[in-house]
């Protein structure tokens, strides 16, 4: 062992200052600094315009749908994601591995793309949406359901990737524990499996619930655009930039930035308490 | 009855990972179950929680049959080998879980959690969680766990696996003195056989699937059946002995006065093996001269390999080296008062005694490949199936050129073809107690059919199968065969008796068939049952090999594809002094 032994990081990457250097720089480049020009744009502007422009009675609409859709998505998500991950981890059968392949189709499909496809199929006069409005008298596309059926297939991935390798690990034995000691399929679910899992669901949850809501492509293909009922967020800014209202955009854009940071801080300190529960003490 | 198997089979892909075990534990009784990793045992222990579902055979607690009852339902206490304890639930909770569920009331669940705790020693640790815990701690609130719900019976699958020595040790005793507490019945599954012997009121062995012996620790040790069972329970040189009218020798030198000595396999712990300078001082039976070949201090014992003379003892396995020439190698150990009273160096030449063989009850001892020339002698030595055989019982395959006046000791082995019927009836009219007929491709069965042409050869046929079936890991099938006209009495005394033989050979052997009794021509019965399986062998008894006609036998040997097939001759067995 020779002196130098002191500054040798137990990690295959190179050097703390190193990786450090690249994050911070990456963080701020890509992240902080675009950030801080969009508060910098802001604060042009004086209070009053501010408030005007967010509390806008459009813009509230907007809030709601862009927010209310993305929940809903994630929610919807989280449920069947679930049990998508659960029967690719569960279970063979053939056919697995496509299956498998095919849940990352959304991450690599341009959403434009996702966005035209689902509003030819969902549309009153695409062939399942034809179908919908027959027998359920429920209309999809240019409604509120187009803009969470979009969020649905755009967050699905998500939850399915971080629930799977959580899936893998929790033990089949403590399954079989639980067996052993009298207890039934559901209580196996709801007191072994799920509690092992929920992290990785929460995760997964979080992840499409912001991608949700920052999602523009496939919506505005499928939810018709009308301003006050099927107007997301994302549109707004879009619609004020194209009228050259930059600090309008600029401002919305803001809010946005400040509820989701909000959100997410909120469901991440929730989780690492949790986390914490489980964590190996000092021993 | 506390926990009773009756014939549980359990195969994964179409191979027996548990094969026809049938065991009784008593209430209070703590069984190990015994075996290298692979032989099933595990998979038998969660076949009696439940956990794995049995394709053939009858689980029952306590008289009732719970073969298809859940898990839940069964009422057994189970521990794993990582513990399997809920990490998001305190040990408290972890230990109500079973109560919990049941619904049973607050206060009760905390009075049973309290006795729990207090019975492993863990008391007051009731809200730390899984990961505060160590890994002896662990496993000792995975017990408390699972007897809260006051199981019938505790099942413990390597619970000291993932735990060192020290541990696993003081683990091992706080588990022994609940059990006895409790008088709870207990099965445990373990490789190590220290654990084993510390631990059981009775160890079962299993090996491929099989339960070959059960019995108290001692015993085993002592008077194992098995050539299994002797090296797995300690070390043992396994030898070729000869046994005649006055004792066993170990010269395969024949004997003055025509005396006919049986080959049988003999057990030499390297315990009781004693070392003098010279003959005259030897205690013990005297056994041969040998060298040391290498010697080892291991604190309070010594462990020497001493090489022995070519003209001495005959291992039973052939040396690593191969070469037939070399005498066979001991295992010995001496106690430090041993050293001290005639101390040794590599090299030396000593005199070697036995204090104690135990003589293997079992049937087979070795294979001699008997062929016209030295060519079809080597390829009948390495045909699959023989070969196999000779590495899976850890047994000699010699090789015999032509006939000599006998026919060799142990078991000859011919190979199937022309001709093939007429060698046999030779070697059954010339001494043979077993005779083994060997298609040259054939590989090991995975279905035995067993049949005994009368009455007198059945102890005997099962005997010799039952030792085949310890090394193979085949379904066995014991078909009695009765012409389509006998009477129904007659048919019925018939299956009792068959039924009786097998039980017998269940209480000998420790091995299970299944049994069938089946109308028709025996030929046309057997060659029917062989046909119906790719890999099918047939063994065949008979007290009286001279009134097998050649034509049938030929019938039976020369079919095509040809099968394997073993020929216990009893009347032979059965005249030397039994073992």
């Amino acid at each position: 062992m020779t002196g130098a032994s002191w500054f040798r990081q137990s990690s295959i990457l190179p050097g703390f200052g190193l990786t450090l250097g690249f994050t911070t720089f990456f963080l701020s480049a890509l992240v902080l600094l675009p950030l801080a020009a969009l508060v910098f744009k802001t604060t042009s502007m004086t209070w009053a315009e501010f408030i005007d422009t967010v509390l806008d009675e459009r813009a509230l609409a907007s809030y709601r749908l862009s927010f209310g859709a993305a929940f809903i998505a994630a929610c919807i998500n989280a449920f069947f994601g679930f049990i998508v991950a659960w029967s690719l981890v569960r279970y063979e059968f053939p056919g697995r591995r496509l299956v498998d392949a095919l849940i990352d189709l959304p991450f690599a499909l341009p959403t434009a793309v996702s966005g035209i496809a689902l509003a030819a199929v969902f549309s009153p006069t695409g062939w399942l949406g034809v179908k919908l409005q027959q027998y359920l008298g429920l209309q999809v596309a240019y409604t509120w359901v187009g803009v969470v059926v979009a969020l649905i297939l755009i967050g699905l991935p998500f939850v399915v990737r971080s629930v799977q390798p959580a899936l893998v690990e929790a033990q089949r034995d403590l399954e079989e524990a639980a067996e052993t000691l009298g207890a039934g399929p559901f209580t196996v679910f709801r007191r072994i499996i799920l509690p092992a899992v929920l992290p990785a669901l929460v995760t997964g949850f979080t992840m499409a619930f912001a991608r949700g809501v920052g999602e523009y492509g496939s919506v505005v293909f499928i939810s018709g655009n009308l301003p006050l009922k099927t107007e997301i967020t994302p549109l707004l800014i879009v619609i004020k930039l194209e009228q050259f209202d930059y600090n309008g955009a600029a401002a919305l854009g803001f809010t946005m930035l400040l509820v989701s940071f909000l959100m997410l801080l909120v469901i991440n300190l929730a989780q690492s308490w949790s986390r914490r529960r489980y964590v190996r003490a000092d021993n | 009855m506390s926990i009773a198997l009756d014939q549980v089979t359990k195969r994964y892909q179409g191979v027996p990972v548990v094969n026809d075990v049938s065991l009784n534990v008593h209430q209070g009784e703590f069984l190990v179950l015994l075996g290298p990793s692979g032989s099933g045992k595990s998979t038998l222990l969660r076949s009696i929680a439940g956990l794995t579902e049995i394709d053939h055979g009858r689980v029952s607690l306590h008289g009732r049959d719970v073969t298809h009852v859940n898990v839940r339902q069964r009422q057994v206490g189970f521990v794993f080998q990582h513990y399997a304890l809920f990490r998001h639930m305190t040990i408290g909770d972890n230990i109500e879980f079973a109560l919990r569920v049941r619904k049973v009331k607050a206060a009760e669940r905390r009075a049973r959690r309290k006795e729990l705790l207090k019975l492993v020693a863990l008391e007051g640790m009731d809200d730390r969680l899984p990961a505060q815990l160590s890994g002896g701690q662990q496993q000792r609130v995975a017990v408390a766990r699972a007897l809260a719900n006051r199981p019938e019976v505790l099942l413990m699958d390597e619970p000291f696996g993932a735990l060192d020595a020290k541990i696993r040790e003081e683990l091992r005793r706080t588990i022994r003195q609940i059990q006895r507490e409790l008088n709870m019945t207990t099965v445990l599954v373990t490789h190590d056989q220290e654990e084993a012997f510390a631990l059981a009121d009775r160890i079962g062995v299993m090996h491929q699937g099989r339960l070959l012996e059960c019995g108290q620790p001692d015993d085993l040790y002592t008077r194992p059946a098995t050539r299994f069972v002797s090296t797995f329970l300690g070390a043992a040189n396994l030898l070729l002995g000869y046994r005649t009218s006055r004792g066993v020798r170990f010269s395969a030198a024949p004997l003055a006065g025509g005396d006919v000595p049986r080959e049988v396999v003999a057990v030499l712990r390297p315990e009781e093996v004693e070392l003098c300078d010279d003959e005259s001082a030897i205690k013990a039976n005297f056994v041969g001269h040998g060298r040391v070949e290498e010697l080892l201090f291991g604190g309070a014992v010594e462990r020497l390999r001493v090489r022995m003379s070519s003209d001495g003892p005959v291992p039973v396995a052939p040396g690593r080296d191969g070469a037939a020439d070399t005498g066979s190698l001991f295992e010995v150990s001496r106690t430090l008062p041993e050293q001290r009273g005639f101390p040794v160096t590599v090299g030396q030449r000593v005199a070697v005694g036995a204090r104690r063989i135990h003589v293997l009850p079992t049937p087979i001892s070795s294979f001699t490949a008997v062929a016209a020339d030295a060519t079809a002698a080597r390829q009948l030595q390495d045909s699959p199936l023989l070969a196999t055989l000779g590495t899976r019982m850890q047994t000699r395959v010699a090789t015999r050129i032509g006939r000599f006046e006998r026919a060799p000791p142990g078991m000859p082995a011919i190979a199937t073809g022309p001709d093939c019927a007429a060698e046999a009836e030779w070697h059954l009219t010339h001494g043979a107690v077993q005779l083994l007929c060997v298609p040259p491709t054939a590989a090991l069965p995975n279905h035995v059919v067993i049949h005994a042409l009368d009455a007198a050869s059945r102890r005997a046929t099962l005997a010799v199968a039952a030792s085949l079936l310890r090394h193979v890991a085949a379904e066995a099938i014991y078909l009695g065969i009765q012409p389509a006209t006998s009477a129904e009495t007659e048919r019925a005394t018939y299956m009792r008796d068959l039924l009786d033989a097998r039980s017998s050979a269940q209480a000998d052997h420790g091995l299970d068939m299944r049994t069938e009794l089946r109308p028709g021509a025996v030929a046309e019965e057997l060659q029917k049952e062989l046909a119906a399986y790719e890999h099918s062998m047939l063994v065949l008894g008979t007290s009286n090999p001279a009134a097998i006609q050649r034509d049938w036998l030929r019938a039976l040997l020369e079919q095509s594809p040809a099968r394997p097939v073993l020929i216990v001759n009893s009347a032979r067995a059965e005249t030397l002094p039994e073992g």
